[in-house]
């Protein structure tokens, strides 16, 4: 092969300025020949990218950062999906050849998945624990600022995309955690506040229909009196 | 994030790959300075230059797969994958006919092939070879100077070099191969 000639497309290709037939040349003189000059492609490719250290170095807004989290924050989901797949492809896949050997793996993957589960749970109740502590955090920030009125929107929004580089991974398993607590937490307060309120009322309640029997008797007793007066009177 | 401080740039793209924010905020503060200027000198206006950054991280955060860990060479492919994108950007308003931008696409296009052979570079290294950078550009002639630029920074091709300059194109690939050959005798000069 000739080294000069895969030399020269290379320097056309590392700079963008190819043509088809050149790329297609360079394509095959890639796949074909053992003695392609790599180390020298990789050469022009290192010489390429450190053109830019000639320009006046220029720095980016700072708001910049913000509202690049604000954009990986809109993929978390995305991203979630990738890890769930990846969690996925890294669990171990036995092949069942026998009965025996299935009842084993059952066992096993029972097994595998309790400790899975375990670990899972310890592992959601850190990271829900790290996110509440977050939280905390933010909201004494806001409180400092004293301006919880006016900005609690923008605030819930500019924490969203912070949270994103402070809380790696936010939303993968701390969701059904959240959730459970947050119901658990809802019932609580519920309970609280009838046994607060509701309770407090229906005495009060209770109280009041006493009272209201009482009169109901004494105004019933003055009718009887009134009737049987007048009837005397007569 | 003091303790990604510490890190070589290998070591927090490993931490990248293990969708950690943090180590992606330390790459942020690392490369977003270099990565803009490139993307400003091709792109020109500031607010397409800083979306296009932040493009570039999104795609680093969500193609991370892709990155070589065997060769390690972060500054590169960042650089790459910057200069890929600014042009696509410039491409894209200007009449040219490109194919949908979409994840196939971004993965041909976007994302670098790097040499299997290529020399490890960290952003701290490589910027002790800027004045190394500014002398070999400037032993180049006006007119070679002027070709590299159109192809590095315009994203054009020998064709559209030709049609610009008023030259046949094989007058403006043999300048392109000239200068870029000087280019690396020049760096390569201890």
């Amino acid at each position: 092969m000739d080294k000069k000639k895969s030399v020269d497309l290379i320097k056309l290709e590392v700079l963008g300025s190819i043509n088809d037939k050149d790329r297609e040349t360079l394509q095959t003189l890639k796949n074909e020949g053992e003695d392609f000059p790599w180390k020298e492609l990789g050469e022009y490719q290192n010489l390429i990218a450190i053109l830019p250290l000639s320009l006046e170095l220029k720095h980016p807004a700072t708001e910049l950062k913000d509202k690049t989290a604000k954009k990986l924050y809109s993929i978390r989901d995305q991203i979630k999906a990738k890890v769930d797949a990846k969690k996925v492809a890294e669990m171990p896949v036995e092949i069942v050849e026998s009965a025996s050997e299935t009842l084993q793996e059952i066992e096993f993957q029972e097994e595998v998945t309790d400790n899975l589960v375990t670990e899972q749970i310890e592992i959601e109740e850190k990271e829900f624990a790290e996110v509440e502590e977050g939280f905390n955090v933010d909201a004494e920030i806001a409180l400092g600022k004293k301006e919880r009125a006016r900005s609690s929107n923008r605030y819930k929004e500019k924490s969203e995309s912070e949270s994103f580089f402070k809380q790696p991974e936010e939303s993968e398993v701390r969701e059904p955690v959240k959730q459970a607590i947050d119901k658990e937490a809802i019932e609580k307060i519920t309970r609280d506040y009838i046994k607060s309120h509701v309770e407090r009322e229906l005495i009060s309640l209770r109280d009041s229909v006493n009272k209201n029997k009482i009169l109901n008797f004494i105004l019933f007793a003055i009718a009887v009196i009134l009737i049987v007066a007048s009837f005397f009177l007569k | 994030m003091s303790d990604l401080n510490s890190l070589t740039d290998a070591e927090i793209m490993l931490k990248v790959a293990g969708y950690d924010s943090k180590a992606l905020e330390q790459l942020y503060d690392r490369y977003a300075p270099i990565l803009y200027t490139l993307i400003k000198k091709i792109v020109t206006d500031k607010e397409t230059s800083e979306e296009i950054l932040s493009d570039v991280f999104v795609i680093v955060w969500r193609q991370i797969d892709h990155f070589d860990f065997k060769t390690n060479n972060v500054y590169t492919w960042l650089v790459t994958l910057a200069r890929n994108k600014a042009i696509d950007a410039v491409n894209r308003r200007s009449e040219k006919i490109l194919p949908e931008y979409n994840d196939d696409y971004e993965k041909e296009y976007m994302l670098p092939k790097l040499s299997p052979e290529i020399e490890t570079f960290q952003l701290s290294d490589v910027m002790n070879k800027k004045e190394k950078v500014e002398k070999a550009l400037k032993s180049l002639t006006d007119a070679q100077k002027y070709v590299l630029e159109l192809s590095y920074y315009g994203g054009m091709d020998q064709s559209e070099i030709a049609g610009k300059l008023n030259i046949p194109a094989g007058t403006v690939k043999s300048k392109l191969q000239v200068a870029f050959g000087k280019l690396m005798q020049k760096v390569s000069e201890a």
